[in-house]
């Protein structure tokens, strides 16, 4: 027996430590060990995550004459007709604010999740190209136009800066809680656009039903209207959406520079921390085999 | 060391999503095991369908199986299809950025090899020009110099060398041995089976989605030239004899080592050939040939004949044989079908003709081109004082 363990000793090169990394390709599991690994792998990516937005922010602009002012054009122009209809025709509450900048600071939030969400929920199928020649973590596709949605948000904030100052609304520190409700929308626009992507892969009618989706989405959140105009009765319900905490509570920072309303700002906490890793267990299994899909 | 595992890997092809139809479920791959050592080149070949691109996009993690286990160590970059992620709009400083990001390499991996890549690629006055003004031959070389300086510890390469000029192909082709001789594992999915058996150390026959052979390369491939039935007929040109001939062909013969009937060399080995005949009278005027066909007989590569010699071939009443020696086969690696023929040296009327012997060439001499030239060549130098 000796013999027979002399024999399988290992070959001198093997007891020196193998510093290549391994990967294994198999069948992906319903487990949370799911999560970690392709969070763990992540890290990896951040240059290919840096220049894949930057590439979307360039590429919108290329052969534009306008460049990056379209960023501040589209919620202006919205802006400027919602204006003219909501403050001369319809008169809507605005809490005692003029209504443009009433608007305009709903509006870019607004703008920001939908032109995230409407992008980056097609975003795999668009690079089918992509996704079926090279192998990459595929959320980074909808997370560079959550990015780009972001840095064009920043963007078209400086209208908004120029009203604060043109109508005299005093700063304040509330606006300290702009950055965490802007966490919270890319985190909520990115449990949506994982969830909307996995599904798009089998159905396309995702991307034919994702207008309609947006508009409904729109009038159901505070963006014509303060949150204060929602009887209360209905204020439980209403505050499910997770868009109206945050276009709320991104309003009431820059214009009343008080707190955000944060039990409206719950649902959306709720969907970041649950929903969230959720939504990327269920996209990383169908990912596995996105590429026989899209 | 064994830098890619395969454990019983099978892949099945789904129909897309309930609700929506599709066609039936299907095996692209079943129960394929194997395992590549570290340094080594394994090929893999079969008749399309088996499963190779399958394989290959499980190896790059593009998908995953539907049951088994792939290991794989060490950084792996696929040669799959050169410019995937290039974006028209962009130029091509922008697009090299952004298709090495995909791959996989960090910018500061990219900004220290990015001189390098636009001089393979050859495109240095136009890297700064978006890509859509770019030749596809600018698109193509661009996209495969950005894979080739990856760096990888295993090379995935998918037919990629059918793409290009052949500059380009030369190229590709010095790229890959440099790898290879650095010590990258590599695996090669090919049509090209002359190709296969130069680059690789051991080859996988796939059919139907199972490994039906494994192994030496020159013994996998004669294996799937015969399951392949490669060996057609060839069908043979010319004319059947119109009159009665004075001499009729009996035999064509490759001397030497032979695999049954027919035989294998490599390009740049000598092959002597005998044709023998029968002649009911002596004659001057008759001349012999030997012509050298492609397997499938479309197309005529060369020909060796007795008509150039000083003296006619003067031939016998009775059985004779007639011997030509080549003393540098010239034909590059592939199929032939050599033919024998006896022709009037007068009227050029073919007379009597012989079918087809099979001759199998492989990889010998290797030289770019049609054929291989047998050459001499001489230095001269004179030695100076430097300085």
């Amino acid at each position: 027996m000796a013999e027979a363990v002399e024999f399988s000793s290992a070959p001198a090169h093997a007891g020196r430590k193998d510093t290549r990394a391994l990967t294994v390709i198999a069948p992906p599991a319903w487990s949370w060990q799911l999560v970690w690994r392709s969070l763990a792998i992540l890290p990896r990516y951040t240059d290919l995550l840096y220049t894949l937005t930057a590439h979307r922010i360039k590429v919108r602009y290329k052969q534009s004459l306008l460049g990056p002012a379209w960023a501040i054009c589209q919620p202006l122009a919205m802006m400027v007709v919602f204006a003219v209809v909501f403050s001369t025709v319809i008169r809507v509450p605005t809490s005692g604010h003029p209504f443009p900048v009433f608007a305009y600071s709903a509006l870019l939030p607004w703008t920001a999740f939908a032109a995230a969400v409407g992008s980056a929920s097609t975003s795999l199928v668009a690079h089918a190209g992509l996704v079926t020649r090279v192998y990459f973590p595929r959320e980074i596709l909808p997370v560079t136009y959550i990015a780009a949605a972001i840095f064009d948000l920043a963007v078209a904030s400086t209208v908004l800066l120029a009203m604060v100052v043109y109508y005299q609304i005093p700063v304040t520190a509330a606006l300290l809680w702009i950055p965490p409700i802007l966490i919270l929308l890319a985190g909520v626009a990115l449990t949506v656009s994982l969830a909307l992507c996995t599904i798009h892969a089998r159905y396309r009618d995702v991307g034919v039903a994702m207008p309609l989706l947006l508009q409904v989405w729109f009038f159901a959140s505070p963006v014509l209207y303060p949150l204060t105009a929602v009887p209360a009765a209905w204020r439980s319900i209403y505050t499910l959406n997770p868009m109206a905490g945050i276009i709320d509570g991104f309003r009431s920072a820059v214009l009343e520079g008080r707190t955000p309303d944060l039990a409206a700002l719950g649902s959306a906490l709720a969907v970041v921390t649950v929903g969230l890793p959720v939504a990327y267990l269920w996209f990383k299994h169908v990912d596995a085999t996105m590429a026989d899909l899209v | 060391m064994i830098d890619v595992r395969c454990h019983q890997v099978s892949k099945q092809y789904a129909p897309r999503a309930a609700g929506l139809g599709g066609p039936e479920a299907f095996w692209a791959l079943r129960d394929l095991s194997f395992d590549v050592v570290r340094g080594e080149a394994l090929g893999v070949i079969g008749p399309n369908g088996a499963g190779k691109s399958t394989l290959l996009k499980l190896l790059a993690g593009i998908t995953t199986p539907t049951a088994g286990r792939i290991e794989i160590r060490g950084r792996l970059s696929a040669l799959i299809e050169v410019g995937s992620g290039f974006h028209p709009e962009l130029s091509g400083r922008e697009n090299v950025y952004l298709s090495g990001a995909i791959l996989g390499m960090r910018r500061r991996e990219i900004a220290a090899k990015f001189d390098e890549i636009v001089a393979f690629a050859g495109v240095a006055p136009f890297i700064d020009m978006p890509v859509k003004w770019y030749s596809s031959g600018m698109y193509v070389r661009l996209g495969f110099s950005i894979a080739a300086h990856l760096d990888p510890d295993i090379l995935l390469i998918d037919e990629v060398l059918a793409v290009g000029d052949a500059v380009f192909q030369e190229q590709c082709l010095a790229r890959i041995r440099a790898l290879r001789r650095s010590g990258t594992t590599a695996i090669l999915i090919s049509h090209d089976l002359a190709a296969i058996e130069l680059l690789c150390d051991r080859v996988m026959l796939l059919e139907g989605g199972r490994a039906v052979d494994c192994g030496a390369p020159d013994a996998v491939v004669r294996t799937y030239r015969q399951r392949l039935g490669a060996r057609r007929e060839p069908e043979m040109p010319g004319t059947k004899a119109t009159r009665p001939t004075p001499i009729e062909l009996t035999g064509l013969e490759l001397l030497g080592r032979n695999d049954g009937p027919g035989a294998t060399r490599r390009t740049g080995d000598p092959l002597d050939l005998s044709v023998s005949y029968r002649s009911a009278e002596g004659s001057v005027d008759q001349v012999v040939e030997v012509f050298f066909y492609s397997g499938d007989g479309r197309v005529l590569h060369c020909q060796l004949t007795t008509a150039f010699s000083a003296e006619p071939l003067a031939v016998l009443p009775g059985n004779g044989t007639v011997e030509f020696s080549i003393e540098e086969l010239p034909l590059q690696p592939g199929d032939y079908a050599v033919v024998a023929s006896t022709r009037d040296a007068a009227s050029q009327q073919i007379g009597s003709w012989l079918k087809g012997v099979p001759l199998t060439v492989r990889p010998g001499r290797m030289v770019r081109g049609h054929f291989y030239l047998p050459h001499a060549w001489r230095h001269q130098g004179d030695r100076q004082e430097l300085q």
